[in-house]
């Protein structure tokens, strides 16, 4: 089991290797691309600055808390980008037939389809981004327990996120006419900038328990201001797990469905 | 110059549209949540209807959002985001052989685009009317609706110049092209344009400094101008600017598209 | 107008960014990039007249298709002149490009998702056809390619060698005066190959149109081109009648015998060069002012049940072209 792991982690290692390698070569487009998520995130930041300058609160979360929602909806957008940057590459790789190759080797065709490009340009971004959730979290000054909840849940949020990006790529599997499955997964997870609870219902419902954004994005940060129980927070594992065997579930049927592409 | 081979090539882009309906039904999907979470967020904020900040109140916020979805539909929608991976590809050469004119060619295939989006959007905002009821201001002054229907000529022609001036870095840079879209439309022109939040958020001097720059004009001030929030001198005077940017951006395009072309030529593709 | 196209005295040149291999050199490409001057055209010069096929026949990078892209405005000469149809080529007039066509094995025109016919329709828009010639042109090139029934199938689920055909019939609908082929017959089967080159001699004899096709296929050369211009290096090594190109270079003569009994090779070693034995068959080379003479010795000396006399094939005479072993004896018309 040990090697097994130590073997999977030598080939991300090296398949995140070889990403960078091809980031250096796209180097201007790279810097580009860079720029342009520095700046969304900074045009997002000034607008909730000034926003609440205005308004003072937002669903009852003042500036403070408000920024923070933010920051930690960012932390997991960039983790999930950062890990499976891969998926955004799945659709052509299916079409050029570039899966076949993928299936016939002796590595998890899931794990490579996965987890095979880790974004390098995310990694710069996530440090800066931890350090500015401890910063904007002190002024919210939490307790220890509640601090804790916030970790806890933010590994279960990548656990949703993971679930979701299976999903994802077994329906790129399944019909290759959906184009646009990642950026509708984006398009849900950025409902969660601000925290959910300015959706009306059922709108707000849906997105907290069918589409679990809201337990994903607003529930970590919610926790950290003390604002769920244990149970919710057992509930919300519950719901992880049940998302990850949903989705390697949908995966292996999705593999039986799998029609070789033909050039 | 004969109108019927642009009608042509109308008629083509809006047949290839079609060629992938799933894929524009989900575009369109994704347009209308993106709506949601800019109507919510304003409906929180103004949840008190009494409520005014910002030099808006309820009806006009959210009357601004639904603008944002139909000028978007007419001003953002486009088919030239393609010409910079068919010059990197180097299929440019195609279309240089036929007799006819490229920036022609491709504003043709954005009207294509424009109007299929105009239809849609057009019946969404009739069912998010329906499904959010949300108060609608209506402009009556005859003389700002007409000023509102020029900014917005205007504002489709300063998309197509900004949107072909990014789509020309490839010449220089082949590998850029969707970087370079994604950096300067996809952010920059998005958020300066007031298609993501009104650009009233901002303080005066920085809404002063974007005035200088063509991006205000692409949707916030035609909005403005429709809200009548602002004096009809005020409106006018972008007007004035509008056409301003138009005949920069034209000027530019010529400019850069020769430096472009023997470029192009030079590296032999 | 006596000549359809005048090249003289041709240059062109490429700036070209080199990168180094690796992690080094990739980084090093960044901080200071090394640009080379690329010699793609060394001082060409040609006409051909209306009506004509030229096969223009060179290695891999020797400038063919530089040559073709100059001619349709593609590209800009560093120096020279060049003339198409009475037309600056790099002008691009909509009256020079109604009257020629580029096609070019890997561009595809063919919109991807939609029948041909669309882009038919599109092209002839474009081009302002008047609806009767089109509808003539489009009967009369379906019919020679017969590829009628595939007008309303969506482009990408067609073969290969559909969509090539399809393609010409998207270039050839305004009837160019001037068509120029890069590599026409390229990723074809041997049958679509030769369909290709029964349709381009059809075409030139019926419409007088001026064919320039580049190649380093053999066969396109052999059964199409009546004259050739063989290029290497960016620069015009032979131009001239087909037979004239074998004629000049080929100094021997291949001579075929089948034997009805072995014998010593050494005494046939001593009539020419032996260039292959299966016996009963001996194939050996002679020097071409020899040939009848040692043909009547065979004859005489040996038991040969029959003989035949041939040329040197094409592609070897080309072959031998092409690394400059007769570059010292470079001839034009």
């Amino acid at each position: 089991m040990l090697k097994k792991i130590s073997r999977y982690l030598k080939v991300w290692w090296l398949m995140s290797r070889n990403s960078f390698l091809g980031f250096l070569t796209q180097r201007f487009g790279a810097v580009i691309f860079l720029t342009g998520k520095l700046l969304r995130f900074g045009f997002f930041f000034i607008f909730i600055v000034f926003l609440l300058k205005g308004t003072k609160t937002l669903a009852g979360f003042n500036l403070n808390q408000t920024i923070f929602f933010f920051l930690t909806f960012n932390l997991i957008d960039v983790v999930s980008q950062f890990l499976f940057r891969e998926v955004y590459r799945f659709r052509p790789l299916v079409v050029s037939g570039g899966f076949d190759l993928v299936l016939t080797k002796p590595i998890s065709a899931l794990f490579r389809s996965l987890m095979g490009g880790a974004d390098v340009l995310d990694l710069i971004t996530i440090p800066p981004l931890v350090v500015a959730i401890i910063l904007a979290g002190r002024t919210l000054n939490p307790s220890i327990l509640h601090s804790a909840y916030y970790i806890v849940l933010i590994f279960n949020s990548l656990v949703l996120a993971t679930a979701f990006h299976i999903a994802v790529l077994s329906l790129g599997i399944i019909t290759l006419e959906i184009d646009h499955t990642i950026m509708i997964y984006r398009d849900l997870t950025n409902l969660g900038r601000f925290p959910v609870d300015i959706y009306k219902e059922p709108l707000k419902g849906i997105l907290t328990y069918l589409v679990p954004v809201g337990i994903m994005i607003t529930l970590p940060a919610k926790a950290f201001i003390g604002l769920v129980s244990f149970k919710g927070i057992l509930v919300s594992f519950a719901l992880g797990i049940l998302a990850i065997s949903i989705a390697l579930r949908f995966w292996d049927f999705a593999l039986t469905k799998y029609t070789s592409a033909s050039s | 110059m004969s109108l019927s081979k642009y009608i042509s090539v109308f008629k083509i882009s809006f047949v290839q549209e079609f060629a992938y309906r799933l894929n524009f039904v989900m575009w369109r999907v994704r347009n209308v949540m993106q709506i949601f979470l800019v109507f919510f967020l304003w409906d929180s904020v103004f949840s008190d209807p009494t409520r005014q900040v910002f030099g808006y109140n309820r009806d006009k916020i959210l009357t601004y959002v639904f603008g944002i979805l139909f000028i978007r539909a007419l001003v953002f929608s486009a088919r030239a985001v393609d010409i910079a991976g068919e010059i990197s590809r180097g299929d440019l050469t195609n279309v240089l052989l036929k007799p006819i004119n490229y920036f022609r060619y491709w504003f043709t295939r954005d009207l294509s685009s424009k109007a299929l989006n105009l239809c849609f959007a057009v019946i969404e905002a009739a069912i998010l009317f329906l499904i959010l009821k949300p108060p609608f201001f209506l402009q009556t002054d005859f003389r700002i609706l007409i000023l509102f229907a020029v900014l917005l000529v205007f504002a489709v022609l300063i998309f197509f110049g900004l949107l072909l001036l990014i789509n020309m870095t490839p010449f220089w840079a082949p590998e850029s092209g969707w970087a370079a879209q994604f950096l300067f439309m996809g952010i920059i022109t998005e958020f300066l344009s007031g298609a993501v939040f009104p650009l009233d958020i901002f303080p005066a001097t920085i809404q002063k400094v974007l005035q200088f720059s063509p991006f205000p004009y692409l949707l916030f001030f035609p909005l403005q101008t429709y809200l009548g929030k602002i004096s009809l001198s005020s409106m006018l005077g972008g007007v004035l600017a509008s056409a301003v940017w138009v005949i920069i951006l034209i000027l530019t395009l010529n400019y850069v598209w020769a430096k472009g072309m023997r470029r192009y030529a030079a590296e032999g593709r | 107008m006596d000549r359809a196209i005048i090249v003289d005295h041709l240059v062109k040149n490429f700036e070209v960014t080199v990168k180094g291999p690796g992690l080094r050199g990739a980084i090093s490409s960044i901080i200071s990039p090394k640009r080379k001057v690329v010699r793609a055209l060394k001082n060409i010069s040609f006409t051909i007249q209306p009506g004509e096929l030229v096969g223009f026949i060179g290695p891999n990078g020797a400038g063919k298709t530089t040559t073709l892209k100059i001619l349709s405005g593609l590209l800009y000469p560093t120096s020279g002149f060049t003339q198409v149809l009475e037309f600056d080529p790099w002008d691009r007039r909509p009256e020079f490009l109604k009257q020629i066509s580029l096609v070019m094995g890997q561009k595809n025109q063919l919109w991807w998702d939609l029948p041909a016919i669309e882009t038919f329709e599109l092209n002839r828009a474009i081009y302002e056809i008047p609806k009767r010639d089109y509808e003539e042109t489009l009967k009369e090139l379906t019919e020679l390619l017969q590829v009628e029934k595939l007008l309303n199938i969506q482009v990408r689920r067609l073969s290969l060698g559909q969509r090539m055909k399809l393609e010409l019939v998207a270039a050839l609908l305004h009837k160019p005066k001037i068509l120029f082929l890069d590599e026409p017959t390229i990723g074809l089967d041997l049958i679509a190959q030769e369909k290709m080159r029964e349709f381009i001699y059809e075409y030139n004899k019926r419409n007088g149109a001026s064919i320039l096709l580049t190649s380093h296929n053999m066969d396109d050369l052999i059964n199409l081109a009546r004259r050739v211009i063989v290029i290497d290096e960016g620069r015009i090594v032979f131009d001239g009648a087909l037979e004239e190109l074998v004629n000049r270079f080929a100094k021997e003569k291949i001579i075929k015998i089948f034997l009805s009994e072995e014998v010593d090779i050494k005494r046939i070693e001593a009539i020419g060069k032996v260039k292959k034995i299966a016996f009963p068959e001996v194939v050996l080379s002679v020097p071409r002012s020899a040939t009848a003479v040692a043909a009547a010795e065979l004859l005489q000396n040996f038991p040969v049940e029959d003989l035949t006399i041939e040329e040197v094939p094409v592609e070897e005479i080309v072959r031998k072209v092409f690394r400059g072993e007769m570059r010292s004896r470079v001839l034009k018309k």
